[in-house]
C-alpha cells in the first residue's frame, strides 16, 4: 500500500482546480444565457414578466449549487493534515 | 492488497478490482445496440424526420414518450435518496448510491431526447441565442440542466470519501482517484464539511426534482388540447415519475445483488421497505388516474369524451387496459400479500410497473394528438424501426453506463456502511431513547 | 390598426377545392407523393374539412375550408421556444422558416391543426420550374410551415400603393384562395376598416368562428350554413 497522496503533483492539482471551475463555467454561462433572454424579451416586448420571474427562480439555485461545491472544495483543502 | 482482502467490506471493492467474462460480453452487446442506434440516428439526420412514423396530426411520438419516461425514471434516485437521508432512515445506507447513479445517467439520456426529436438539430443553439422563457420547452431546458447539475453534485459529494478509500487501498486508476478525491483523507473537519454540504444539498435537491417533472407535464397541460389541458398533470406526472423510478431502482438493485453477490448488503428487508414505497405510489397513481378520468367522463364535454373513448374502447383500448393491469392490478396484488412480497415477486411487480408507466406516457401523448378538434383526417401512428432502435439504444446506453460506473466506483457507499457500523448503532439507540418518555421523571413525581 | 381577416360563406362553398390548389401553386407547396400523403403528411396550407351530420340517407354535409385562423390570441406563438412564430402588428401570425428548430410544439398546441411539418426535404419537380412563385420562400426539411394569408402579396401591394402614392385599397391585397374561389364564398379584408366588406359581414347573424370558446380569437369567420 502506498502513502496517501494529499499534496498532489502539479498536473493533478491543475485538474482539481479545473474540476471546480467547471461548475462555475456552467453557472456563468447560464447567467449569460438568461440575461440574453431577458434583454431579448424586453427588446421584442414579449412576455417580459414571465421571463423575469423564471430567471429570479432559476439563477439563485444554480449559484447556490456552485457555492456548495466550492465550499466542499475549499473545506477539504483547508482541513488537510499538513504532510 | 492483502490487507484489503481482510476488510469485511471487500465484496464492495471486488467489482472494481476483478472483472469476469460476463462483464465484457455485456458491454460488447450493449455497445453494439448503442452503435446501431447511433447509425439509425445519423440516417434520420440525413433524410429528416420522415424516417419516423409521425404524421401531420400525431407530431410527437416515441421520442417525446421516451423523453418523459426516462426523465420520470430519473426521479428514483436523487429524490428517494434525499428523502431517506433527510428522514435519517438507517436502512438507506446501501441504497442511496445506486439511486443517485440512476438519476445522473438516465437524466443525461432523457435530456438528449428532445434534441433527437428536433427537425433541425443543427439549429438547437437557437434556444440559447433566441430563446423565449415563456415557452414550456425552455422551462424544461432550464429545469433539466438545473436538476442534472444538482444531481451530479449530489452524487459526487457523498462519493468523495469512497474515492479517497479507493485511492489509498487500491492500485487501479490511481491518478483518477487522486484527482477526484480532492485531497480528502477523512479528518474530523473534512467530514464535518461534507456533512454540512450534504444537509444543504438534500434540502435543495427535493424541490428541484419535483419541479422538473412538473415542468415536463406543463408541456402538455399548457396547451388547449383535450386530454392534456388538465390541472392535475403536475402532481400526476411527479407521482408517475417516482413510481417508475422506484420500480427501476428495485430492478437495478435485484440485478446487481445477483451480479456482484451483494446479498450481504442488500437484504430482503431493504426490498421489503422499498416495495412499501412502490405500493403506496401504485395506490396514489390509481387515485390520480381515477380522478383524472372521472372528471372528464362526468363533465361529458364532447371533445374530452372523444379522447377518453379513444382510450377506453377505441384504438388505444388494449394499451389502456394493459396499463391499468400493469400499473395498478399486478403491483397491488403482489405487494399487498406477504407471501408474494418476496424478491421474485417484487421483481415481477417492478418490471410490470416500468412497462406500465411507459404505456402511460404513450396513452397520454398519442390519443390526444390523434383526435384533433377539427374533423381533419388523422392517420394512425405506427412507430418505425428508427424509433424502436433509438428506444433500444437509450435503454442499452443506460445499462452500459451503469455497468461502467460500477467498474470504477463502488455501487454501495463503503464509508456509509462503515459509518453505520461505527456510529449508526449508537446514534439510533440514543435517538430511540430520546423519543421515549422518561421513566425517572415519572418516578420523581410519585 | 389594420386587422386582416377572412369571411367564408358556408352556404356558397361547394367544397370544390379550387382554393386548395390555388394555395399550392401560389405558395410553392411541394407535392409529397402518394405514399407520404397516405401516411398523413400532405403539406396543404388550406385544407377542406368535411363535417357530416346525421345518418345515411339523411346526411348533411358541410365543407369548411380551413386556412390558418391567424388567431389574435394564438396558442402556437406562446409555446414557441425560439421566436420562430409570432403575431405581428397587423394581426398576422408569422412563421420564420430559417429560425424554426422543428420541435413541433406549435403543431401540438394549435387546436385547429393548421400547421404542417416538412418530414423530408421538399421535392419540387423540374416541371414546376416555370410556375414556381419567386416571392415565396422555399421551405427546407425539418421546419414547420403554415398559411400566411399570402403575406408576400401584402408586401407587394403596400409597395405598389406607396409607389402610386395612395392608400391601400381592399382589392389590392387578396390571398390566392379568395381570388380563386369560383363560388365567391370567400371575402377578405381589414376587419377594422368599415369600408371593407368583411367588417360588415362579421356582424351578420350567421357569422361564427370555430371553437370560439377556446378564447383564441380567430380572424377567420364563417357564415353558417342554412337550409333553404
Amino acid at each position: 500500500m502506498s502513502e496517501p497522496k494529499t499534496n498532489p503533483s502539479g498536473l493533478i492539482f491543475f485538474l482539481q482546480i479545473f474540476s471546480i471551475s467547471l461548475i462555475w463555467i456552467m453557472v456563468v454561462s447560464v447567467i449569460t444565457w438568461i440575461l440574453n433572454l431577458i434583454s431579448l424579451s424586453r427588446y421584442l416586448h414579449d412576455a417580459q414578466n414571465a421571463t423575469l420571474i423564471i430567471s429570479l427562480v432559476v439563477l439563485p439555485i444554480f449559484t447556490l449549487l456552485a457555492g456548495i461545491l466550492t465550499y466542499v472544495f475549499i473545506g477539504i483543502r483547508k482541513a488537510r493534515p499538513h504532510d | 492488497m492483502d490487507a484489503l482482502r481482510k476488510d469485511p467490506d471487500y465484496t464492495l471493492y471486488r467489482p472494481i478490482l476483478e472483472s469476469d467474462r460476463r462483464f465484457y460480453w455485456a458491454i460488447g452487446f450493449l455497445g453494439a445496440v448503442v452503435v446501431w442506434a447511433i447509425v439509425m440516428y445519423i440516417r434520420q439526420l440525413v433524410y429528416g424526420l420522415g424516417v419516423t412514423g409521425l404524421n401531420r396530426t400525431v407530431t410527437w411520438g416515441f421520442y417525446i414518450i421516451n423523453f418523459v419516461f426516462f426523465i420520470g425514471v430519473s426521479h428514483a434516485g436523487t429524490l428517494i435518496s434525499a428523502i431517506l437521508r433527510l428522514s435519517q432512515a438507517e436502512w438507506r445506507r446501501p441504497i442511496t448510491r445506486m439511486a443517485e447513479v440512476i438519476t445522473a445517467i438516465v437524466l443525461a439520456i432523457g435530456g438528449l431526447h428532445p434534441i433527437i426529436d428536433l427537425g433541425r438539430p443543427d439549429r438547437v443553439l437557437n434556444v440559447f441565442f433566441y430563446g423565449r422563457l415563456q415557452s414550456p420547452l425552455l422551462w424544461d431546458v432550464t429545469a433539466i440542466s438545473l436538476y442534472f447539475t444538482a444531481s451530479t453534485v449530489y452524487l459526487y459529494v457523498p462519493l468523495i470519501p469512497d474515492i479517497a478509500l479507493l485511492r489509498d487501498h487500491t492500485t487501479k486508476f490511481k491518478k483518477l482517484y487522486t484527482w477526484l478525491s480532492w485531497g480528502y483523507v477523512g479528518t474530523e473537519r473534512q467530514k464535518h464539511v461534507l456533512e454540512r454540504a450534504m444537509s444543504i444539498l438534500m434540502v435543495v435537491v427535493i424541490p428541484v426534482a419535483v419541479s422538473v417533472h412538473t415542468v415536463i407535464s406543463y408541456i402538455f397541460s399548457m396547451t388547449l388540447q383535450s386530454g392534456w389541458h388538465s390541472t392535475i398533470f403536475g402532481p400526476y406526472f411527479v407521482t408517475g415519475a417516482i413510481f417508475s423510478g422506484t420500480a427501476t431502482l428495485l430492478v437495478v438493485m435485484i440485478f446487481f445483488r445477483k451480479f456482484y453477490h451483494l446479498e450481504n448488503y442488500l437484504k430482503e428487508i431493504h426490498f421489503q421497505y422499498l416495495s412499501v414505497l412502490l405500493l403506496v405510489f401504485a395506490l396514489l397513481w390509481g387515485y390520480f388516474t381515477f380522478s383524472e378520468f372521472l372528471t372528464g367522463i362526468y363533465g361529458n364535454e364532447p371533445m374530452e369524451m372523444r379522447v377518453i373513448q379513444f382510450k377506453f374502447s377505441g384504438a388505444y383500448a388494449p394499451f389502456f387496459w394493459m396499463m391499468v393491469l400493469l400499473n395498478f392490478v399486478i403491483p397491488v396484488i403482489i405487494l399487498a400479500f406477504k407471501k408474494l412480497k418476496k424478491i421474485p415477486g417484487i421483481l415481477v411487480a417492478s418490471f410490470s410497473v416500468i412497462i406500465g408507466m411507459w404505456l402511460e406516457r404513450l396513452i397520454i401523448i398519442v390519443p390526444s394528438l390523434s383526435n384533433p378538434r377539427l374533423p381533419v383526417v388523422s392517420e394512425p401512428y405506427i412507430p418505425s424501426l428508427t424509433e424502436w432502435s433509438l428506444f433500444a439504444g437509450g435503454v442499452a446506453a443506460f445499462c452500459m453506463m451503469f455497468l461502467l460506473f460500477s467498474k470504477v466506483f463502488p455501487l454501495i457507499s463503503i464509508w456509509e456502511i462503515k459509518d453505520g457500523r461505527a456510529e449508526g448503532l449508537e446514534a439510533v439507540k440514543e435517538r430511540l431513547e430520546s423519543y421515549l418518555p422518561d421513566t425517572d421523571v415519572a418516578g420523581e413525581g410519585a | 390598426m389594420t386587422k386582416w381577416g377572412m369571411v367564408i360563406d358556408l352556404n356558397k362553398c361547394t367544397g370544390c377545392g379550387a382554393c386548395v390548389n390555388a394555395c399550392r401553386i401560389e405558395n410553392n407547396i411541394p407535392n409529397v407523393g402518394e405514399e407520404e400523403a397516405q401516411k398523413g403528411r400532405a403539406l396543404d396550407w388550406m385544407q377542406i374539412v368535411t363535417e357530416y351530420e346525421g345518418e345515411y340517407p339523411d346526411v348533411r354535409v358541410t365543407h369548411i375550408p380551413r386556412p390558418c385562423f391567424q388567431c389574435d390570441n394564438p396558442p402556437c406563438t406562446k409555446v414557441c421556444p425560439v421566436h420562430a412564430t409570432f403575431l405581428n402588428e397587423e394581426g398576422l401570425v408569422g412563421q420564420v422558416y430559417y429560425r424554426c428548430i422543428g420541435c413541433r410544439f406549435c403543431m401540438a398546441a394549435c387546436p385547429y391543426s393548421a400547421k404542417k411539418f416538412n418530414y423530408f426535404e421538399p421535392d419540387i419537380p423540374e416541371s414546376y420550374e416555370g410556375i414556381r412563385n419567386p416571392d415565396v420562400t422555399r421551405r427546407m426539411k425539418g421546419v414547420v410551415e403554415k398559411c400566411s394569408f399570402c403575406h408576400h402579396r401584402l408586401s407587394l401591394a403596400k409597395d405598389l400603393a406607396r409607389f402610386e402614392n395612395r392608400e391601400l385599397r381592399e382589392e389590392d391585397f387578396q390571398p390566392a384562395c379568395v381570388e380563386s374561389c369560383p363560388a365567391d364564398a370567400m371575402t377578405f379584408g381589414d376587419l377594422e376598416n368599415p369600408d371593407h366588406r368583411v367588417a360588415t359581414l362579421i356582424h351578420s347573424s350567421r357569422a361564427f368562428r370555430l371553437d370560439e370558446e377556446l378564447g383564441t380569437d380567430p380572424k377567420v369567420y364563417y357564415l353558417k350554413k342554412e337550409d333553404k
